[in-house]
């Protein structure tokens, strides 16, 4: 008995040791993963790449040619979040990613619109697949691709744009207005493009559908003090406080909703409100805000059974919950490349692409296939149909999913003082 | 009245912001451009002292100014020293001490929006019908204490009647013993450290964010342009004038413009009366 449990454990150890031969044999694929790594939205999407690559790794790597090859990340800090770094900072990295580090794949960013949209012809020069999974919220990335696909045909996102979550944030207004019969908005936005845009839009968006917006105010970079804005927004009997922002200044913002008993209830796009540490840092009073997080598994929830799974992974690995916008996405990308090279069943970049356009598979975030034309991911409310948004509300020191109602875990606060 | 309320607000903090700088360059004729990255290192150090060390808050707080202070005397004692009274040379060491501090902060962990300072007191309170959260009214309070306390200690005290004289003549107060490289050690101490005092105050409104050391030191350079460079009475007035200007256009014009307000005010002052509203530098000059 004893010898055979020793034979079984050599023979084990033979099979083991000649699968990592072959593997450390087999050149790794290389992942370039150009990030602002200084930022949430960088560092939390190098994580998520990491953990994917990881998890592959483990489980034999990528079938491609009748055999197994393995990944490998190269991170790139391309500053491009960083005030007053130019653009060519970020191309610069790119190009340094896919001479020098020898990338076959790009995944990640870089994070800033404008950014990604000079990159885009660097990767048609370099013919390199890239998935673009955090930041670049312009719906002009993917519109690029329909309008030109034989040059930008290797751009991929599989997240969300502006256009989108405009459209998710109007249900929500809808679901609320029948619910609790409000009508009366006010939206304060920070002065960037991505933020004039959405607080635009969204104003347009609530006007056509019968809310009455009292103002919209635009806060330049590093303003520190809204109570002229909250107060407007109070005299004018403001229901829902509309919030588009990714300055550090929000948090000031926030403090002084919850100080002053602003009886609007804020939601929208603010960075500040998503790290998990955030409600402990600002005291608890980041509580009953609504935050959109652009894709589930950006925190826990039960959207698919994937979600979970993600997220305590990543937990397990990196200590925490996923913080924010661009984890799942980035780790999700990594599984859409596995799968389109094992598809396609080559590295070469024209297959590849092919292969991405063809994979249809359930992700952390619902399901997940590109529209052929524009290679924007495929976006809807129910998770068996496309990729779902993540609407967190803060309570009682948690985020929880509230929206979309096909993939929510609870239902919506109010704060008491605003009855 | 939530214009007055609010602008009163508005101004101390930003006279709390320009307060270090403009104690500096009055005394010593030294612009610290590292004044804002003093600003975020008391901050993060006392955060650091707080939650890793577990330091009382009122413990860190006095070892974080205390600490900037002493960078701030370091700063001058190494690098101002040498190139003293080169004044393109002392605008850029100063400017890339803080650089470097504040990349060094970014490196080191100063990442993400969770770094903040506890309140002295949570909640609010509701004054002449507009709401207000107590810890701005402690930096109101505090805020003016300070502004009396700086004015006695300047009249006053030994050392300060010293900066006082070296800011007056420096030569005649060479001559009369006192230690001109001295007294800049302890001006760059105290305008450091009045920096990191108003990280305390003004920090728990918000968070630690290596962004707010470039933003702390466009308003101090704001305020001081305007008021006149080292007048103190200047630079309070002209913090009243910016922040009541930035209240007032948020209220009547558009939140848009409130930033503009502060580089709007610098050109006008430029253009009109380059020593600033109560500046004693190149006066004869203009009146000439």
């Amino acid at each position: 008995m004893r010898r055979s449990v020793v034979s079984v454990f050599l023979s084990l150890c033979l099979i083991v040791g000649f699968t990592l031969t072959v593997n450390a044999a087999e050149k790794p694929i290389v992942i370039g993963a150009p990030l602002s790594t200084a930022f949430l939205y960088g560092w939390d999407a190098e994580r998520g790449i990491k953990l994917a690559v990881e998890e592959i790794n483990a489980a034999g790597g990528v079938a491609v040619g009748g055999k197994k090859r393995l990944f490998s990340v190269e991170v790139i800090d391309t500053r491009d979040l960083e005030p007053q770094v130019p653009v060519s900072e970020a191309l610069l990295g790119v190009e340094k990613l896919i001479l020098e580090k020898k990338a076959d794949f790009l995944i990640g960013g870089p994070v800033r619109s404008e950014a990604a949209l000079a990159a885009m012809d660097l990767l048609n020069k370099y013919k390199k697949v890239s998935i673009v999974t955090t930041g670049v919220l312009t719906p002009a990335y993917t519109k690029k691709v329909e309008d030109n696909y034989a040059k930008y045909k290797y751009c991929f996102r599989n997240t969300s744009h502006v256009g989108v979550m405009i459209g998710e944030f109007a249900v929500l207004f809808d679901d609320l207005k029948k619910s609790q019969g409000f009508n009366q908005a006010y939206i304060m936005v920070q002065d960037v493009a991505h933020a004039r845009g959405g607080g635009e839009a969204m104003k347009k968006t609530l006007t056509e559908r019968g809310w009455t917006v009292g103002d919209m105010k635009v806060y330049p970079t590093g303003t520190t003090d809204y109570s002229v804005g909250l107060t407007d927004a109070a005299k004018k009997n403001s229901q829902v406080l509309f919030l588009w922002m990714d300055m550090p200044e929000s948090a000031i913002l926030l403090k002084q909703w919850s100080d002053m008993k602003s009886k609007a209830l804020p939601m929208g796009f603010v960075n500040a409100a998503e790290q998990p540490g955030f409600w402990k840092a600002s005291g608890g009073r980041t509580e009953y805000l609504l935050v959109n997080l652009v894709n589930a598994g950006n925190s826990p929830s039960k959207t698919t059974p994937w979600t979970m799974k993600f997220c305590d992974a990543y937990k397990k690995k990196w200590g925490l919950e996923p913080e924010g916008y661009g984890t799942s996405s980035s780790y999700m990308a990594v599984y859409q490349l596995k799968a389109a090279i094992e598809k396609a069943n080559s590295v070469d970049s024209d297959a590849v692409v092919k292969g991405l356009e063809d994979i249809d598979i359930m992700g952390v975030y619902g399901r997940m296939r590109f529209d052929k034309k524009s290679h924007e991911i495929i976006p809807s409310l129910d998770p068996k149909e496309g990729a779902v948004t993540s609407i967190i509300q803060w309570q009682a020191g948690k985020r929880v999913q509230v929206f979309p109602p096909k993939a929510a875990d609870g239902k919506i606060l109010y704060p008491p003082w605003a009855k | 009245m939530e214009v007055l309320v609010y602008g009163i607000i508005n101004s101390v903090i930003l006279s709390l912001y320009a307060l270090g700088f403009t104690l500096v360059y009055s005394i010593s004729r030294l612009p610290n451009f590292a004044h804002g990255a003093l600003y975020v290192t008391c901050g993060y150090l006392v955060f650091v002292l707080t939650n890793s060390i577990g330091l009382p808050y009122p413990a860190a707080a006095v070892v974080g100014i205390a600490a900037t202070a002493l960078i701030g005397a370091v700063i001058y004692r190494f690098i101002l020293i040498r190139i003293r009274g080169m004044e393109i040379s002392e605008i850029i060491a100063t400017y890339a001490v803080g650089l470097a501090i504040l990349e060094g902060l970014r490196w080191g962990g100063l990442r993400g929006m969770t770094f903040v300072l506890p309140t002295f007191y949570p909640g609010s309170v509701t004054l002449f019908d507009v709401s207000i959260d107590i810890q701005r009214l402690i930096i109101v309070a505090i805020g003016i204490m300070t502004f009396a306390g700086l004015y006695l200690f300047t009249h006053f005290s030994r050392i300060g009647l010293a900066l006082r004289g070296i800011a007056q003549d420096e030569r005649a107060a060479m001559m009369l013993g006192i230690d001109s490289d001295m007294t800049a050690v302890v001006s760059l101490a105290i305008g450091s450290g009045l920096a990191g005092f108003a990280a305390i105050l003004v920090l728990p409104l918000g968070n630690i964010v290596v962004e707010a050391g470039y933003t702390v030191l466009i308003f101090a350079i704001a305020v001081c342009i305007i008021g006149g460079l080292g007048s103190w009475s200047g630079a309070i007035i002209s913090s009243f004038i910016i922040g009541f200007a930035q209240i007032l256009t948020e209220k009547f014009l558009s939140s848009h413009f409130t930033m503009l307000v502060a580089v709007l005010a610098i050109i006008v002052t430029l253009l009109l009366k380059p020593s600033g509203l109560f500046g004693k530098q190149k006066e004869l000059e203009e009146r000439v």
